[in-house]
């Protein structure tokens, strides 16, 4: 389970998570949405370790990693794979190497390593002929399908994608979706996060969480998101100009 | 190892070249007003030895490796490749910064021998072939005035100034933030810093080893 307590995160002035409070499951594929620019991924970061909270908790599994010391809270981090927007490959690495970093990096024998590999690519629905090819000659879909696949590889049991479909045509963002659910329900104990602007995840989340101003306005299950009055739901689902939520630089 | 070492290799030696010949036409002035002109030889080797090998190494070095380090790294700050590397639970200061500062350190003072070993040969052949000093002569100058020390003084401050250089190339591309442009900004403050730094550390050690 993720609880996230009373979270707080400002770059300068501009206030990003602004006692943020929110509680994910264990098992649950929670679908976070917001307008750009809300903080959705520095959210993430949080949980993660990437950033640090300027106040509040993030417990993970009973532990506040906030409160524990580095080595402890790596050991927490351990069981979190995260998918980057971008896919962030190691654009110095071909798609073996990035797949199998995290073995070669432990001093594993590449043969022992290339199975392993050819399997998770296989899980994302690549074929052996990818290995040897850099990550600037493979397209945005077959990145984001790599990225997967070297999270894969340490098992998380907590995933958390950062706008996965992003820059992607609606077949590829359909593939990805079910490659997502697919992933989830490959663990039963996994715990899946997704930001997403798509309203077609919901297709596929269980949860949605709304974070808006800093703070989570809504939570709740997806089969209901469209009978929910939630007003920021609501406005935000159907793309509607008017309600709670102002549109920055659109101001009548 | 090889892109800082083997790829820099003919750079530094032009530069050896350049600066020893140069250092024999210009003593050859000077020293031929007061007939000293026999001291040709000790001037380039102690000059190249000492101060110009592992100078002009480092300075070269910095404008090709040290640049590009930063930038390399910089470029994975910013496309959060290093941020992906933390996710996977890699020791980023093991895999990035680590290898290439003992990289640097361990190569410059190979790098230096070439420069000074280059030079001394161009203050030579400017010497003898271009300004007929008697080769016997330059040779004999020489052996009297240089000493191991000279030498081992010069590899050690190459040594120090490839640490140096190092961490302050890889430093600046770790910390770097703010896209494309950041990434230049961080280049170019890192050329700058790691050059006044070789500066001022040359001077500090220099009065450390050779001032009496």
């Amino acid at each position: 389970m993720i609880e996230l307590i009373n979270l707080k995160k400002s770059f300068g002035t501009k206030v990003i998570t602004n006692g943020l409070d929110l509680t994910i499951g264990d098992g649950e594929f929670l679908a976070i949405i917001g307008r750009s620019g809300e903080g959705k991924s520095v959210l993430l970061k949080q949980i993660i370790g990437l950033l640090k909270p300027d106040s509040g908790s993030v417990i993970i599994d009973g532990q506040d990693i906030t409160k524990l010391a580095p080595k402890d809270a790596a050991k927490i981090f351990k069981k979190c794979g995260y998918v980057f927007q971008f896919a962030a490959l190691l654009d110095s690495l071909n798609v073996f190497e990035n797949v199998g970093i995290t073995m070669l990096e432990d001093g594993e024998n590449p043969e022992k390593v290339r199975p392993i590999v050819i399997e998770k690519l296989r899980n994302v629905g690549l074929g052996e002929e990818v290995l040897a090819k850099f990550p600037d000659e493979l397209s945005g879909g077959m990145k984001k399908r790599v990225g997967l696949a070297r999270t894969l590889m340490l098992s998380p049991e907590i995933l958390i994608y950062d706008e996965p479909t992003t820059g992607l045509d609606p077949i590829t963002v359909r593939l990805i979706h079910e490659l997502i659910q697919q992933t989830h329900e490959a663990s039963k104990k996994r715990t899946s996060i997704v930001i997403s602007h798509d309203i077609e995840i919901f297709k596929f989340a269980t949860h949605v969480a709304m974070l808006h101003e800093g703070k989570i306005v809504y939570t709740g299950l997806t089969k209901d998101i469209w009978e929910c009055n939630n007003p920021y739901i609501y406005q935000f689902i159907r793309g509607l100009p008017e309600g709670p939520i102002k549109q920055i630089g659109f101001e009548k | 190892m090889s892109y800082i070492g083997i790829e820099s290799l003919s750079i530094v030696i032009l530069v050896g070249v350049a600066v020893g010949a140069v250092l024999a036409l210009q003593s050859y002035v000077g020293l031929e007003r007061f007939g000293s002109t026999q001291f040709i030889g000790p001037i380039v080797f102690l000059s190249m030895t000492r101060e110009f090998g592992p100078v002009f190494t480092a300075i070269m070095v910095i404008g090709r490796a040290g640049s590009a380090m930063t930038a390399e790294i910089g470029s994975m700050r910013i496309t959060e490749q290093i941020d992906a590397l933390q996710t996977l639970s890699i020791n980023v200061h093991q895999y990035l910064i680590v290898p290439r500062i003992v990289a640097s350190t361990l190569i410059l003072p190979f790098l230096a021998i070439f420069c000074a070993l280059f030079g001394i040969l161009a203050g030579y052949i400017t010497s003898v072939y271009l300004l007929d000093i008697n080769p016997e002569t330059y040779m004999e100058a020489v052996r009297t005035h240089a000493e191991v020390k000279d030498i081992v003084n010069g590899l050690v401050k190459a040594l120090i100034f490839g640490f140096l250089f190092s961490v302050i190339s890889t430093y600046k591309g770790f910390i770097t933030k703010g896209g494309a442009k950041g990434v230049g900004i961080a280049t170019t403050q890192s050329v700058v810093y790691a050059n006044v730094t070789i500066v001022i550390a040359d001077y500090i050690l220099t009065s450390l080893m050779f001032a009496k």
